[in-house]
């Protein structure tokens, strides 16, 4: 048993030495102010060892010292749809707003309410107090035989978390329905129509909810209220989850 | 045969002679003061139909100095005579005018006209004052290239006439853009009464050019009543020759980025004279007066230690002849600050001078503390890479947190929008309705046991009607009572709650009490012959028919 518990020891502490090596090199060249190299250097890391939210931050903030606003604040965004209370993706957003000129639409209450876990902890929560509440129903009849006292308690509880969820749930839907402007200066239209008379402008980093696609466009809200069409390839949707469409690379055929 | 040549030769003559078109002018007054309105009729009379004139103003060359416009054509459509009114105003200089020969293009045939002469003479009384005048604006100097001119057609009334309009005003000069920048405007009082079109005038190249303006006024006499024609059209041309030269060199400041005109700085102000650090404030700055307020470039202020500056965003309001210049300030460091100055140079083209413009700097009054890790130049994002390491308003990058607890090394998508999950949830709700409903179901025929002793019942009923049918063709008396009586056993047996074994003829009966009694009897003997004995065939041969139809009720009945 001691010897169990020993190894268990050894092997916690390495894993902890692990976490705590010094800066990787990606993050060397961000210090240095090499942006580019340290973008290239945290992509191939989420290529080979998987997509956090924190590396999303991180690249977030290498993109954002390049200039590239749109690319910085999807990174921002995604990350902040796995982690919603990533610091580093905040504050990007926050100076982005602040300093950067860039306008992000008010959350709504639902909106905030569904922040405080994540779309897909609410969405967990929801299908497995479903399942609860339904087999806490079900069960009893099947077996003919009167719901007891702890079947009682899981039900309510169950029933409880599922009508709390369910605000939760649409507050996630319409927070995750947003895309990011991707182009420098990009035309909100009358019509969804190539010719389509202007009617405002949205620049580049800018998020915008998304409404329905019609014709190769996308009928969008700005954060100022303004609704108008921009074509599709103008805008990235926030979900999806990932790294930043490159758009200068060609459409496989 | 001498008679005949002669009369062949006057037959070949009318045949071959053409008649002369005849065109014939008459101005009037036929001698005019200078600057007097005129008229002018040409009558043409030819051999054909002429329909109507075409492009006759544009053929037509008046003499320098002199407005001629073609105001009215009178033509009929089956008529050889055609008859063309102009309208023009004499030049101001005395002397003998020749209009040249044009041409009047008809629908059917093209006719010269002769050269018209009109004599100008001073000796002629003609009131000025009396007609409607048009005058042209426009000041007497030197231009310079880019320079933004402002010039005016007055229209002046006369005692016995007054403008109402005036139509198309066009500039005919290379060398220049011509704009017009308001139409058909009341003359101030100042002037007296009658009509200003006023315009820009724009030189884009240096040298010795020569202007041309011409429109139309519609003038109304003071003597015209309800019946009369409703106003008449008066032409005006000007024609001026201009000096432009480009803007001296000799002390052109370096920071001149191309103002010409009459400038002064009006108003200066910020949005928020106590701004915290890195709050943004906006720096307005209003320029007016008199020139190429458009093309003046926006002064560019840098970024300096204490401010950070962002591109400024311009507007202008043409009808006040303002230029506004706005900034976007962003203070770094607490304390009384002055925003930067904006400078810039203008030349005078009145005096040929070159002179500075300054709007004050403002005092502000920035609260907060010094940043420590926030550098606000690094906000821009086209703030140019690699340049010494700034400290950032972004938080550090901390790439190794936030882990996912399922670890995807593809793209991290929502759940929401995962397939798998959507269709196992579904599945498995599938799975649940289906077993609530089988175990709902299994429970409701374990309370209604009838049911499948009906069920059952009728399957031995059925099935016993086959096999007596089958009895009844291979002529085995016996099988065919026995299957028979089997099959009424069992069905009377689930309708009475009984067992099938112990059915008689008398529960037979107490299902179906119409039935034989003796049919039955010896349908039950036959079943059972091999225990009481055989009955007769033709006897057995009724009962089976009788126990056919007893069974087929049965069924109907279960």
């Amino acid at each position: 048993m001691s010897r169990s518990l020993l190894a268990f020891a050894c092997w916690f502490t390495a894993c902890f030495a692990a976490e705590t090596t010094g800066p990787s090199e990606a993050e060397r060249s961000y210090a240095k102010g090499d942006y580019a190299g340290a973008v290239e250097q945290w992509q191939e890391e989420i290529r080979s060892q998987g997509i956090t939210a924190g590396l999303l931050g991180a690249v977030g903030n290498a993109e954002w010292k390049l200039g590239r606003k749109g690319r910085a604040m999807i990174c921002w965004e995604r990350a902040l749809l796995l982690d919603p209370r990533d610091a580093v993706a905040l504050a990007g957003i926050r100076h982005a707003q602040n300093a950067g000129g860039t306008e992000r639409p008010a959350m709504s209450w639902s909106e905030t309410f569904s922040t405080a876990l994540g779309a897909d902890t609410w969405l967990i929560i929801a299908a497995a107090s479903f399942w609860v509440a339904l087999l806490s129903v079900v069960v009893p009849k099947m077996r003919r035989k009167p719901a007891n006292a702890w079947t009682q308690r899981a039900r309510l509880t169950a029933i409880t978390l599922l009508a709390l969820s369910v605000p939760a749930l649409w507050g996630a839907r319409s927070h995750a329905s947003r895309a990011v402007v991707r182009r420098p200066e990009v035309s909100l239209r009358l019509t969804p129509t190539l010719l389509g008379e202007p009617i405002h402008g949205v620049a580049e980093g800018d998020v915008v909810r998304t409404g329905r696609p019609f014709n190769g466009h996308v009928r969008v809200t700005t954060a100022g209220g303004k609704t108008g069409w921009v074509r599709t390839g103008e805008i990235e949707s926030v979900w999806g989850g990932g790294l930043p469409v490159d758009l200068d690379q060609k459409a496989a055929p | 045969m001498r008679r005949f040549l002669s009369i062949l030769s006057a037959a070949l003559f009318v045949c071959v002679a053409r008649a002369e078109d005849r065109v014939s002018w008459e101005i009037t007054p036929r001698v005019t003061a200078p600057g007097q309105p005129f008229r002018l009729q040409i009558l043409v009379e030819s051999d054909v139909v002429l329909g109507g004139a075409q492009d006759v103003g544009k053929e037509i060359k008046p003499p320098r100095g002199m407005a001629l416009r073609l105001s009215g054509q009178i033509i009929r459509p089956d008529s050889t005579e055609a008859t063309l009114n102009f309208s023009g105003v004499a030049p101001d200089q005395e002397g003998e005018y020749i209009i040249p020969s044009f041409n009047l293009r008809f629908a059917r045939k093209l006719i010269i006209a002769p050269a018209v002469k009109l004599i100008v003479s001073k000796t002629v009384a003609f009131r000025r004052s009396e007609q409607a005048r048009a005058e042209l604006e426009i000041p007497q100097r030197t231009f310079f290239v880019g320079e933004l001119i402002h010039g005016a057609i007055n229209m002046y009334g006369g005692d016995s006439e007054g403008v109402v309009a005036s139509f198309g005003l066009e500039s005919v000069a290379e060398g220049f853009t011509f704009q017009i920048s308001s139409d058909r405007q009341t003359l101030p009082a100042e002037k007296g009464q009658g009509l200003q079109t006023t315009f820009d005038l724009t030189p884009i190249r240096e040298g010795e050019s020569e202007i041309a303006i011409n429109g139309i006024m519609l003038i109304r006499s003071a003597d015209s009543n309800t019946f009369s024609r409703a106003g008449r059209d008066r032409p005006f041309t000007f024609r001026r020759r201009i000096s432009v030269e480009h803007v001296p060199e000799k002390g052109r400041p370096a920071d001149w980025s191309g103002a010409i005109g009459q400038f002064a700085v009006e108003t200066v102000q910020v949005s928020n004279e106590k701004p915290e650090v890195g709050e943004p404030i906006r720096l307005r700055a209003v320029l007016t007066g008199t020139g190429n307020l458009d093309r003046i470039v926006p002064p560019e202020l840098a970024s300096s230690e204490i401010w950070d500056v962002l591109p400024a965003v311009e507007r202008r309001r043409h009808s006040e002849e303002q230029r506004f210049f706005v900034y976007t300030l962003v203070p770094r460091l607490p304390g009384k600050h002055a925003t930067p100055a904006i400078r810039f140079s203008v030349f005078n083209p009145e005096t040929r001078t070159y002179s500075k413009l300054e709007f004050p700097p403002q005092e502000v009054t920035v609260t907060g503390n010094a940043p420590v890790k926030v550098d606000l130049v690094s906000a821009d994002p086209s703030a140019p890479v690699g340049g010494p390491s700034k400290v950032s308003g972004l938080a550090t990058p901390q790439p190794r947190q936030g882990a996912t607890f399922l670890h995807s090394k593809g793209p991290v998508a929502p759940l929401a929008t995962s397939r798998g999950f959507w269709s196992g949830n579904l599945l498995a709700l599938l799975a649940v309705a289906l077993t609530t409903s089988i175990l709902l179901y299994a429970g409701y025929l374990a309370a209604h046991p009838e049911i499948l002793i009906r069920r059952r019942a009728r399957a031995r009923v059925s099935s016993a009607l086959t096999a007596t049918a089958d009895a009844q063709r291979r002529r085995d008396a016996h099988a065919a009572a026995a299957a028979a009586v089997g099959g009424l056993q069992a069905g009377c047996a689930a309708l009475l709650g009984a067992e099938s074994e112990a059915m008689t003829q008398s529960d037979v009966q107490r299902i179906f009490p119409d039935a034989n009694r003796d049919d039955l009897d010896v349908l039950f003997g036959h079943a059972h012959a091999g225990r009481f004995g055989a009955q007769s065939g033709h006897e057995s041969t009724t009962a089976q028919e009788v126990a056919l139809s007893l069974l087929r009720q049965l069924r109907q009945l279960l």
